[in-house]
């Protein structure tokens, strides 16, 4: 029994490694095909030559010449602008939202309809909300007279938060699902006010949903291209838009270099967000879980 | 005043500055554009008039090079999404199942590294890379795989490398998130109870990570149909993607109602495709759970219920 035994195990340890090799392999190659375009683009901000594709030697020159560029910096200060603008208004509109879903008693309507509408929002293609805000924002700013919708930032900002504020309600909604509102029930019991409770208990415990949900809404905000471009107005170019439009002309180290920077400024954020979970006691998957919304 | 209203409408308070927003600034815009679709372009200077209302601009949709662009987008998405499918399911299973805890954390973070990095940003690296000068068609001829320059940019095959590229991180989490479910625990209560490694990945793993595999296919196949972005700037300006026309009647040709009609049909031909795979779904579940069904031999538990009494 033992002398046929083990050459089979030993069989069977060769083919599990071998499978799992292949699985590794796998991984690594994504891995690879994930990364691929981000390495050129990194790459390439050190090109000295004056057209981004075609390498001409190394040099820092983009990065000194995108700095200086007053279009390009203008242009990330309104991306960041509005991305801070979208990410707390959506914020404040997907906790409330959140909360309330978390609570809701089974077959409310008003909870049916808002899972419904928010998951509306997911579903319809950008394009559509892009060229339904282009209409609406000339109706309400310049027909009916509604001064702010005349303003780039504004719309940007508005246009951003309706794009992400199902993104945060979920996440918020899926942090509460679990956590009984007698919490908070038994604050006010304790003589602690309506809103102290809500500020005292609520609050915390959403607290690592609000963050994950206004940093996703903040990048949601800063990545937005085609919602952007049509919404944007002269003098309020945001950044993807920017690059959008000189892809067509030549594109130019400067643009990668900025990318870059920006690439790097994303990459702390993500790492402090993850750091503040981290702390709140979720583990990596639950972290991911968390920022993934489910 | 608040004690009424909480009274009355209970939680549901809460969620209405939320309602509020997307009635006014989702739900009315989108019924405009639905209401333009119907209208049409009167004059060279006026973008869209609703005074007849006819179903003519859905005909014009319907209909020769509109109508084979969007044809071709679904055929760009459907692909792309069972590419990222395929893709995803061995390397998610290999992240949930295969790597070990403590490196799970980092590696899942690295998955996350593109999910934020700016999409046209990382579209601008492929096309640096499939440029017929870029580095890798410069290695491919060294290396004599290539006959000549690399010839896909500005082709159909760039977009769908581009589509793959760009939305294969929104597959990859939900999907990982249904495979992490099914956990270690249930995977081996399922080998001591005698099945085996494929058994256990399609009967235990793969129907618990339905859910993720589904909200990933929904999450990739969308948004990719109203993709112009990667179309432009891997596809060249001749319209692959119905996205590039829709923004052309709005940003070139001012014709509003014709692009209502192209939008309109647009949600609803996605939508469409969504149920058809999801009744194809339901349909193949039927058929699978059909065919692994165990089967409980009645005849033999009566004989052990006899042998016991």
């Amino acid at each position: 029994m033992s002398s046929t035994g083990a050459p089979q195990k030993m069989r069977g340890r060769k083919r599990t490694s071998l499978r799992n090799g292949l699985f590794s392999a796998w991984g690594a190659l994504v891995f690879l095909f994930l990364f691929a375009p981000i390495a050129v683009i990194v790459v390439y901000s050190f090109n000295s030559g004056r057209v981004l594709a075609s390498w001409d030697g190394f040099g820092f020159g983009a990065y000194v010449s995108a700095v200086n560029s007053s279009v390009i910096v203008s242009s990330v200060v309104t991306s960041l602008q509005a991305a801070v603008g979208a990410a707390l208004l959506s914020t404040l509109l997907g906790t409330l939202g959140g909360i309330a879903l978390a609570r809701a008693r089974r077959g409310a309507w008003w909870a049916g309809g808002l899972m419904g509408l928010l998951a509306l929002t997911l579903i319809t293609p950008e394009i559509v909300d892009g060229i339904a805000f282009l209409p609406w924002f000339v109706t309400l700013g310049v027909d009916a007279g509604l001064g702010p919708f005349n303003n780039g930032l504004v719309r940007l900002i508005v246009a951003h938060a309706m794009f992400s504020v199902a993104v945060v309600t979920f996440i918020i909604r899926a942090r509460m699902a679990g956590v009984d509102s007698s919490l908070e029930e038994a604050a006010a019991d304790l003589s602690a006010g309506r809103f102290e409770a809500f500020r005292t208990v609520t609050l915390p415990i959403a607290g690592p949903g609000i963050l994950a949900g206004a940093l996703m809404s903040f990048t949601l905000s800063l990545d937005n291209t085609i919602l952007s471009s049509f919404v944007q107005q002269p003098g309020y170019t945001p950044w993807p838009v920017y690059i959008f439009a000189s892809v067509r002309v030549a594109l130019r180290p400067e643009v990668a270099a900025m990318s870059t920077i920006m690439l790097l400024l994303t990459l702390i954020a993500l790492a402090v967000v993850a750091l503040v979970l981290k702390r709140s006691g979720d583990s990596a998957t639950g972290i991911v879980k968390t920022m993934a919304g489910s | 005043m608040r004690r009424v209203a909480a009274r009355v409408l209970g939680p549901g308070a809460l969620s209405f500055p939320t309602w509020g927003y997307a009635l006014f600034f989702f739900v009315v815009p989108v019924a405009l554009v639905l209401f333009y679709s119907f209208g049409y372009k009167p004059d060279e200077f006026t973008t869209v008039a609703t005074d007849r209302l006819s179903l003519d601009r859905y005909g014009e949709v319907f209909t020769g090079s509109v109508l084979s662009t969007l044809l071709a987008t679904l055929r760009i998405s459907i692909v792309g999404t069972l590419l990222c499918l395929l893709i995803s399911v061995p390397f998610t299973y290999w992240l949930a199942v295969k790597v070990p805890p403590e490196r799970r954390g980092l590696l899942l973070m690295l998955v996350m590294v593109p999910f934020w990095t700016n999409f046209l940003v990382r579209t601008l690296g492929w096309q640096i890379m499939l440029s017929p000068d870029g580095f890798l068609s410069d290695w491919g001829q060294a290396l004599g795989l290539l006959g000549g320059p690399l010839d896909i940019l500005y082709t159909r095959t760039a977009v769908q490398i581009g589509v793959v590229y760009n939305y294969l991180p929104l597959m990859i989490l939900p999907l990982f998130v249904g495979m992490d479910t099914a956990g270690r625990h249930l995977r081996e209560a399922s080998y001591d109870l005698g099945a085996g490694r494929f058994s256990t990945f399609f009967r235990v793993t793969m129907p618990l990570a339905m859910p993720g595999m589904i909200s990933g296919c929904m999450l990739v196949f969308i948004p990719l149909t109203g993709d112009y972005v990667t179309a432009n700037v891997l596809g060249g300006a001749s319209g692959t993607m119905i996205g590039q026309i829709i923004a052309n009647q709005f940003n070139t040709a001012q014709n509003w109602a014709l692009g209502s009609a192209m939008a309109v049909s647009l949600i609803l031909v996605t939508l469409a495709v969504a149920a058809a795979a999801g009744l194809l779904l339901w349909a193949g579940r039927q058929v699978f759970d059909r065919a692994v069904r165990v089967r409980i031999d009645t005849s033999a538990a009566a004989v052990t219920e006899g042998a016991r009494s």
